[in-house]
């Protein structure tokens, strides 16, 4: 099975390859968390009146990839486009693995991470972040309950017939699950185990946009900052948390994908998708720039001129316009190249890394215009500097605990199965 | 709601303990003399306002004077306003623009009493230049919290860590702070630090003895050691609430040498602050937000 998931055109060495490197990104990842929780947030260039950095870009930006990624999973379970069916698990997977990156993210960027429970114990109802932290929870719930469901008979299958220590593992992922050996049990099965996803999938539906939207409400919701201050806010969340979620999508099984007759439609599929959501995200991102700065309020003007002009404009105009719009959409909309899956995933590759981009300037250019005028030049220190650039150890912690992040996927992508074995046994012959 | 309900609590236990030393103290005095009881008794109702400090000694005032300096006056006032129970204070402050000529001593004196590391400042002063040469003029804002009304940064908190007090000053419970620094991106004054726990002298042979010395926020004491509180944690300006709770003005009104930043009871019509903000020269910043601050500027 694996050989078949892996492209065929990659050679031998490439694996191996690959998994030293993230491994060794990832081990650099863990010592700069572990750096981190040492010396404590000194070790950041975060200042006090740009409190919020790479860290917090990056947790909106996983948290993005997890809920589009889910929602695009229940277009399959909810929706019954039952032509994506092959990307449901995998859309699922990267819903969890992503919220576990948000959710890593979030906690080593507060400044007593051993106090993260204080959210459930001393819970404030006002707060959008604390109801987003029962949100996350509740997701979490839902995600692995529907892998479980729509893994238990191929788990349960392949603890009988693998050995060894697979064997063990497989079987405590069963969770003593027992699958019917005849095929009409089977699809009795089968069918109520679609059933129950069917169902956590529509009540995941509302959690995955509070998910996502109230991580944009965080933001909406501070009347100080004229920039995040919108109702679209929540809204260009959402939307381009569709867009990353339908471009890894399409990025992931275009590379990773199964080689069978399905194949190049499910890709296209999912680039057209991306290509859907990129185009929305684009025209409320315009909605929001022309409004923006038509109203001439200094303050928020000020914020667009820090994105488009500012010391960092590739950030806007190489990350979020060429990587993250233009060449997303003219790969997946030109003749040429909209019919060759390798470069549709070459679009969906582009797309998700520049929604990082997209991430970094929704949080950081709203920070760096002060709140009161003067206030930049009423205290001299670094640590009261308007001025941000992420540190060392906040880029060694970024890298690392992203190539963790996909080295903990890689691993569960390799292992599980991801595409239904009882169910291909069973159905085979009908197709 | 939730706050309110946080201070309920705080206000049980401090009726708990004032119930208990009423106890002791009449259990003490019916033994001793019955003149004694009147005055435990006094001083158990002083503890019941001072919430934490057990024995609050305020400082002597000289006999009142006309023309006296505005400190002795509004130090009477002060002490007028903590014999009332702490809900019906309501401590405000002026800073008259005309008289501050920006050497920043506030800002510094602020630094040291509260022992202040260099990534937090309660009160800094903004600058702004008016007009060209030869007419030319420098203005001065000193900006400390405003402890508005309708704080905008106490909703935001996910773990209840920071509230209005009955009194109006917003305080932080550093215990329970998480250090999101949601409240430092919610306030529209920039008055919230955070605390990354650096010292001025970092990188020197030493750090300055003075820089790890303790801070005496909140009625505690505070030391400054490893990533433990208040490091890791977001601050602000409380109008030394640990000073004015034992008869002394906030720091930056006693060291203000022009007396331009004023302070007391905004209840209390008699108090000096009364008759400095109802006046029509009176201004509060980013009053459009609807957040109410109690530090009013006179222009």
């Amino acid at each position: 099975m694996q050989a078949e998931a892996m492209p065929i055109t990659l050679p031998k060495w490439v694996k191996p390859v690959y998994y030293a490197v993230v491994g060794l990104l990832a081990l650099v990842g863990i010592v700069a968390v572990i750096v981190r929780l040492v010396y404590g947030m000194k070790v950041t260039a975060l200042t006090s009146p740009i409190p919020w950095g790479m860290w917090v870009a990056i947790y909106i930006y996983f948290i993005g990839l997890s809920a589009g990624s889910f929602l695009m999973s229940t277009l399959v379970y909810v929706f019954g486009m039952h032509r994506y069916e092959k990307v449901g698990r995998m859309a699922l997977l990267s819903a969890l693995f992503a919220l576990f990156g948000g959710m890593l993210f979030i906690w080593i960027d507060l400044g007593h991470p051993e106090r993260f429970w204080f959210i459930f114990t001393r819970w404030n109802p006002t707060s959008v972040l604390a109801w987003e932290c029962f949100f996350y929870l509740f997701y979490i719930v839902a995600i692995l309950c529907e892998l479980w469901f729509l893994m238990r008979c191929d788990l349960a299958s392949l603890a009988e017939s693998e050995t060894g220590f697979k064997r063990i593992i497989y079987h405590w992922l069963a969770l003593g699950f027992r699958c019917p050996k005849t095929s009409f049990e089977w699809q009795r099965c089968h069918a109520q185990s679609m059933k129950v996803v069917r169902t956590i999938g529509i009540i995941g539906i509302p959690i995955a946009i509070g998910v996502h939207g109230g991580t944009g409400a965080i933001f909406a919701v501070v009347a100080a900052r004229p920039y995040w201050y919108t109702p679209l806010f929540p809204v260009i969340f959402l939307v381009s948390a569709l867009a990353s979620g339908a471009a890894l999508m399409a990025f992931l099984y275009a590379f990773f994908g199964k080689r069978d007759e399905d194949y190049p439609e499910i890709v296209k599929g999912m680039a057209n998708f991306a290509l859907l959501f990129l185009t929305i995200d684009m025209l409320l991102m315009g909605a929001e720039f022309l409004v923006g700065l038509y109203g001439r309020i200094p303050e928020h003007v000020e914020v667009y001129r820090q994105i488009l002009f500012g010391p960092f404009p590739y950030t806007f105009w190489l990350g979020q316009l060429f990587f993250g719009t233009i060449l997303p959409v003219t790969l997946v909309s030109w003749q040429r190249t909209r019919q060759s899956v390798f470069w549709l995933g070459v679009a969906g590759l582009s797309a998700v890394v520049g929604i990082v981009a997209v991430r970094l300037n929704l949080v950081i250019p709203a920070l760096v215009v002060p709140v009161l005028k003067g206030l930049d030049k009423a205290f001299f220190q670094p640590r009261w500097s308007f001025h941000y650039f992420p540190s060392f150890w906040e880029w060694a912690s970024t890298v690392g605990l992203i190539a963790l992040i996909v080295l903990g996927f890689s691993v569960a992508y390799e292992f599980l199965p991801m595409f239904g074995i009882v169910e291909e046994k069973f159905s085979g012959g009908e197709r | 709601m939730a706050i309110e309900k946080m201070q309920t609590e705080e206000k049980q236990q401090v009726g708990r303990r004032a119930i208990l030393e009423k106890i002791a103290s009449a259990v003490f005095a019916s033994l001793v003399a019955p003149a004694v009881l009147r005055e435990t008794a006094e001083a158990a109702t002083v503890t019941e306002t001072q919430q934490t400090s057990p024995t609050p000694q305020l400082p002597e005032l000289p006999p009142p004077q006309p023309n006296e300096d505005p400190l002795i006056r509004m130090m009477r006032d002060l002490q007028r306003a903590l014999k009332k129970p702490v809900e019906q204070r309501r401590w405000v402050m002026v800073i008259d623009l005309r008289k501050c000529v920006g050497c920043k001593a506030c800002t510094v004196a602020c630094i040291v009493e509260n022992k202040l590391p260099p990534s937090v400042v309660y009160r800094p002063v903004l600058e702004e230049e008016i007009g060209k040469y030869p007419r030319v003029t420098r203005k001065f804002l000193p900006r400390p919290c405003m402890q508005c009304d309708n704080p905008p940064c106490t909703p935001v908190c996910p773990v209840k860590a920071t509230w209005k007090r009955p009194d109006g000053i917003v305080v932080i419970d550093y215990e329970a702070c998480i250090g999101c620094r949601y409240c430092i991106t919610a306030c529209p004054y920039g008055a919230r630090s955070f605390d990354f726990g650096d010292y001025y002298t970092e990188g020197t042979p030493e750090i300055a003895p003075v820089e790890k010395a303790p801070s005496f926020e909140y009625h505690r004491t505070w030391e400054r050691k490893g990533n433990e509180s208040p490091i890791g944690n977001a601050r602000k300006c409380h109008f030394c609430l640990h000073r004015i709770e034992r008869g002394l003005l906030p720091q930056c009104v006693t060291t203000c040498i022009g007396r331009a930043t004023y302070f007391g009871d905004a209840n209390d019509p008699d108090s000096l602050v009364s008759e400095l903000i109802n006046k029509p020269n009176v201004m509060r910043l980013k009053e459009e937000l609807g957040t109410e601050p109690k530090v009013y500027y006179l222009v």
